[in-house]
């Protein structure tokens, strides 16, 4: 075996195999746990810059391992899944650092950084699967190691919502894999490869390639969180922080959104979408999606309930980009995917110094915070004026490509849609901006961290301001190469060769 | 053909040896199960590339004889009984809680025998002697458990008979039309006339009612969560596999090929409304072992499911998903009830809510069952996952099929909510229950052990699943 | 109507009566003793077709034989797992 074919299984074991050896750790062996964690995560970001290089070099990484006939497990490094293993481990980075902090001195933290590695080694693996099978594998893999996550703190209330999470991502789960085994009757399991490979199909076997296309969408819509089927994502909040924004900011929700993208563009591909007349509800359903989050989110008091509606919203601009099947909207649609992310975590950081130094959680207590904790409030305000895509942090770049997208195909519509989510958004992140600067300072019953020469503990702060900073530098340096920008081109060059 | 006589006759005589000879009880059953494990491998490697070997008791020659015959089939399935019963053995013999006595050892013994004996037979009536054996000596180790026992081991004991006397009946029937027992004999004569119809219909409630198959299970749940823990774990994983066997041997070398066509669909559906009943109940019991065993009606459902469609469709690849459906479950099942006996005794209560807190006080064991449960469900890359997509391909080819893969979905949900009902129990960390005794570290990785070996197969899945195909013809 | 025919039929009766018996009775003797009453049934029945031609068919009788013994350890087990139930019951009370 080459180093290429054995890159791609490297880089999910990076994670996979510290997470085994924490499970088995003792409460007090912090130390280690926390060298265990670091080593993953640097070799993880080694190993994936190597494949970066490659990849834009244009070799191929591709390891196999025998499965079921016609399936083995392929895990292959392509332009795309690299988009989403590189923001995946960048953002492992910032929230390990976050998640050691924010964890100091709370119980079961061995079986909490266990689980948090194999949620991460899940991702990756999903963003690394070659074919529906490998793909799905590691679907169901992510919804079992997320739910001891929900569920961490024990309480009735987390159980109540782990009950839920679990209907949801279960029921999707079986959906997906309905769907998996349908395609692999009609057409065997190929691996996933620009344009499709059910080109042959659509004459004979339309009707169940839309059934199978139904399945495999309103499968990973509920991880997409696409409605109706969103509904496990806002009871999930109860989860620790760094749980919030890793996992349902960024991994699992994206997994199901890059799930469909994966699905539109290597398993049925353009045309095949077009002469099935699949893209066009998968559009509507994205819009609906767009809009009913940011409507949501207005009306929720609390504030990581209103991060989680804003992300059921925001994720569904990737959904809608892919759908609209032009060149233009879906570099929108990808690099929202990244730039998403590195917002939304950012956010869900705030959230979370917030609560753990404060004990704000609700809205109306966010009063005059930015005096007492500057910082993360100008992340706060970096992240949410992205969000309603203020130039020139990152938001602004995705919602470009994403309008010039739909005027290309004609869509043009879908501006209104996007016009009247960015007002939206303003409607609910500017009162926050404004209430943190601006608003006479409550009165903090809860300051654990008072006289203390950071606003708080420094590991609480640095992924912020890395992610902040990093929403900011992908907007301005969109232009390059490097950024998501620059790779969501690459990927499209690739995906619709002209 | 002497491998497999080999592990047959070691847990024969080393049953028979363990009533005479009380000392070393657990030595000698562990010895007898390693030997016929190994004899079981060499019968296997030796007719692994899909040869039939016969043997004829005493030399005669058929119809007259009694004709033993080793199939890959049968040489797979004394390979998954002994080494179950090893399993068991070394749990028994390190946790003496869970077996309820020392008679447990030549009764396992001569369980394992019966079992050993069944996969090798192929006439009728050595089918029905050893369906006996082996009811007998599965309703005594349930007998094991004590006073709470005796009730429900006494109904399966009457049940028991009452399904072998049922099969009796159409044995007598169809020796009086054909004149012979031989099963393949048989198939070559057997038409599809009144008789035959009418002792293929006793043979098969008969069979149905002993291996607990949708709507005739309602013996099993009080039988297999009251006896100790090994013997739920042997039963569940394996004595109920038996009768299904020989339901698969009647309706696929025996029938009429019109009328397997015809009874498919009306089994498919007993095993679709197995998947739904049992998923239901155990959803709904209060009681963690009776929970597993619902269970077990459930996953039997699946294994129902195929035999009908293949019976059906007369579709090879179903026949494959029926085997591997037995396999994977009997390996889950052991897992899954020696961890719910490892729970039940470490934290001293029978109901599902005591276990909570138990993935802080018990992770080891908490995680065997969740990977057990894994596996029922389905997921991948478990043997579950192998046998159910196995099942799903020739139902969702064509579109007038799907109403079948609908039920298979729905088992699949039923399934989850009941693993998952145990599994979130595990993260309650509110009243947590303390365990009453010290747990057991060597018990607990050894349950594990099996459940681990179901998503082994995963490992060797693109060889087995076409090589299953190919012997089950 | 000839002698294997007459036998035959009351096998069968003795086979539907027995099920009968086991499926309504309580009491777990007369149970044993209807399961006992399907057991002759089947087992007359195997003679009713064994005695069809002459001399009867070895193989038959061979198998009814052996399903006597069968029932017999059965019945065994059975009996003493009422009689340990009793003994149960009784204690209780």
């Amino acid at each position: 075996m080459s180093w290429t074919s054995l890159l791609p299984l490297a880089i999910v074991l990076s994670s996979l195999v510290p997470g085994l050896i924490i499970f088995t750790l003792r409460e007090e062996q912090q130390r280690l746990r926390v060298t265990l964690n670091l080593a993953g995560v640097a070799l993880k970001v080694v190993l994936v810059a190597a494949m970066l290089i490659g990849v834009s070099d244009g070799l191929t990484f591709r390891f196999s391992l025998p499965f079921l006939p016609g399936a083995p497990l392929v895990l292959q490094g392509d332009a795309l899944s690299l988009l989403f293993v590189t923001l995946s481990t960048v953002l492992w980075l910032a929230t390990t650092v976050y998640a050691i902090g924010y964890l100091e001195d709370s119980p079961l933290r061995s079986r909490f950084f266990g689980y948090f590695s194999l949620c991460v080694s899940a991702t990756v693996g999903l963003a690394l699967a070659g074919n529906l099978v490998t793909f799905l594998l590691f679907y169901e893999l992510l919804t079992l190691a997320t739910f001891p996550l929900v569920v961490h703190r024990g309480t009735p209330e987390s159980l109540r919502a782990g009950r839920v999470y679990l209907a949801y991502t279960v029921g999707g789960g079986t959906l997906v894999l309905m769907g998996v085994a349908l395609l692999h009757a009609l057409a065997g399991s190929p691996d996933f490869q620009p344009g499709g490979y059910l080109d042959g199909l659509v004459e004979e076997r339309g009707p169940s390639l839309r059934v199978a296309f139904a399945l495999l969408v309103l499968g990973l819509g509920v991880k997409a969180a696409l409605i109706p089927l969103h509904g496990w994502l806002p009871k999930a909040m109860v989860a620790p922080a760094p749980v919030s924004a890793l996992l349902h900011a960024v991994a699992v929700v994206k997994t199901g959104a890059f799930g469909i993208v994966r699905v539109v563009y290597d398993v049925y591909g353009a045309e095949a979408m077009e002469a099935l007349a699949l893209a066009r509800p998968l559009l509507w359903l994205a819009a609906a999606t767009i809009l009913f989050g940011s409507l949501r989110a207005l009306q929720q008091s609390e504030l990581k309930r209103r991060l989680a509606y804003s992300t059921v919203s925001q994720v569904s601009y990737i959904t809608l980009g892919v759908a609209l099947l032009g060149p233009l909207a879906v570099v929108g649609g990808l690099v929202h995917l990244a730039h998403q992310g590195l917002m939304k975590v950012t956010l869900f950081y705030c959230a979370g110094n917030f609560a753990e130094t404060l004990g704000v959680h609700r809205i109306r207590e966010m009063n005059g915070i930015g005096r007492r904790m500057p910082l993360t409030m100008t992340a706060f305000t970096v992240g949410a004026l992205g969000m309603i895509g203020v130039p020139p942090i990152a938001g602004f770049i995705s919602k470009w490509y994403l309008g010039s997208g739909a005027l290309e195909v004609g869509q043009d519509w879908v501006l209104l849609v996007l016009l009247g989510s960015a007002l939206l958004n303003a409607a609910y992140f500017l009162p926050l901006v404004w209430r943190g600067w601006f608003a006479t300072p409550a009165d903090w019953h809860a300051d654990n961290w008072a006289g203390e020469r950071w606003e708080t503990h420094w590991l609480l702060l640095l992924p912020v301001v890395f992610t902040a900073l990093a929403s900011v530098l992908v907007g301005i340096l969109a232009g390059t190469a490097i950024s998501p920008l620059g790779w969501a081109r690459l990927i499209v060059d690739r995906e619709f060769p002209r | 053909m002497n491998a497999a006589l080999l592990s047959l006759f070691a847990p024969l005589a080393g049953g028979l040896l363990l009533v005479l000879w009380r000392p070393a009880r657990a030595g000698l059953a562990l010895g007898v199960a390693l030997v016929s494990l190994l004899a079981a491998a060499a019968a296997l490697h030796q007719v692994a590339d899909g040869t039939r070997q016969w043997l004829e008791v005493g030399g005669w020659a058929p119809p007259l004889a009694i004709r033993l015959q080793l199939t890959p089939l049968s040489a797979l399935l004394l390979l998954f009984t002994a080494g179950l019963h090893l399993l068991v053995a070394v749990y028994a013999a390190r946790r003496p809680h869970a077996i309820g006595g020392a008679d447990f050892w030549p009764l396992a013994c001569l369980l394992h025998a019966a079992l050993a004996a069944l996969w090798l037979s192929a006439d009728l009536f050595n089918l029905y002697v050893t369906l006996e054996l082996l009811g007998l000596a599965a309703v005594a180790l349930v007998a094991l458990a004590g006073e709470k026992a005796q009730r429900p081991a006494l109904d399966y004991l009457l049940l028991s008979l009452a399904g072998s006397l049922a099969y009796l009946l159409g044995v007598a029937i169809l020796y009086g039309r054909y004149g012979v027992l031989d099963l393949f004999l048989l198939g070559e004569q057997a038409t599809a006339d009144a008789p035959t119809r009418l002792a293929l219909l006793l043979m098969t409630l008969g069979l149905m009612l002993k291996g607990a198959l949708w709507p005739l299970h309602l013996w099993l749940p009080a039988a297999h969560s009251s006896a100790p823990a090994a013997v739920s774990a042997l039963l569940s994983a394996l004595v109920v596999k038996g009768p299904l066997y020989i339901l698969w041997l009647l309706w696929t070398r025996l029938a009429p090929t019109e009328l397997a066509v015809q009874a498919g669909p009306l089994l498919a559906g007993a095993g679709a409304l197995a998947l739904l009943a049992g998923g239901w109940a155990a959803l709904r019991t209060p009681l963690l072992k009776s929970l597993v065993a619902y269970s077990t009606v459930a996953q039997l459902g699946y294994a129902l499911l195929a035999l009908g469609l293949a019976m059906h469709w007369q579709e090879p690849r179903l026949e494959a998903a029926l085997w591997l459906f037995v396999v994977a479950h009997g390996l889950a099942k052991v897992s899954m009830f020696l961890a719910a006996g490892e729970l039940q005794h470490t934290l001293g209560g029978k109901r599902v809510v005591t276990l909570k807190g138990a993935s802080q006080t018990l992770p080891v064991t908490m995680f065997t069952f969740v990977t057990a449960g894994v596996s029922l469900i389905g997921l991948p890359p478990s043997g579950g996952f192998l046998a159910k997509w196995l099942l799903l391909q020739p139902l969702l080819e064509r579109p007038q099929h799907w109403g079948w893969a609908l039920a298979v979905v729905l088992g699949t949900l039923m399934s989850a909510a009941y693993v998952f009902r145990v599994v979130a129990h595990g993260f309650d960390r509110a009243r947590p229950q303390p365990p009453q005794v010290r747990p057991d570290r060597f018990g607990q990785w050894l349950t594990l052990l099996p459940a681990l070996l179901v998503f082994g197969l995963a490992l060797i899945g693109e060889r087995m699943l076409p090589w299953l195909e190919g012997v089950s013809r | 109507m000839s002698t294997p025919l007459f036998w035959l039929g009351v096998g069968c009766v003795l086979w539907l009566l027995g099920l009968h018996g086991l499926l309504t009775l309580r009491n777990a003797v007369r149970r044993i003793i209807a399961i006992n009453l399907m057991g002759s049934g089947v087992f007359l029945v195997m003679v009713a077709l064994a005695i069809r031609e002459r001399p009867g068919d070895p193989v038959l009788v061979a198998l009814v034989v052996t399903g006597l013994v069968v029932a017999v350890s059965a019945t065994a087990l059975a009996l003493r797992l009422s009689g340990q139930l009793a003994r149960a019951r009784k204690g209780d009370a």
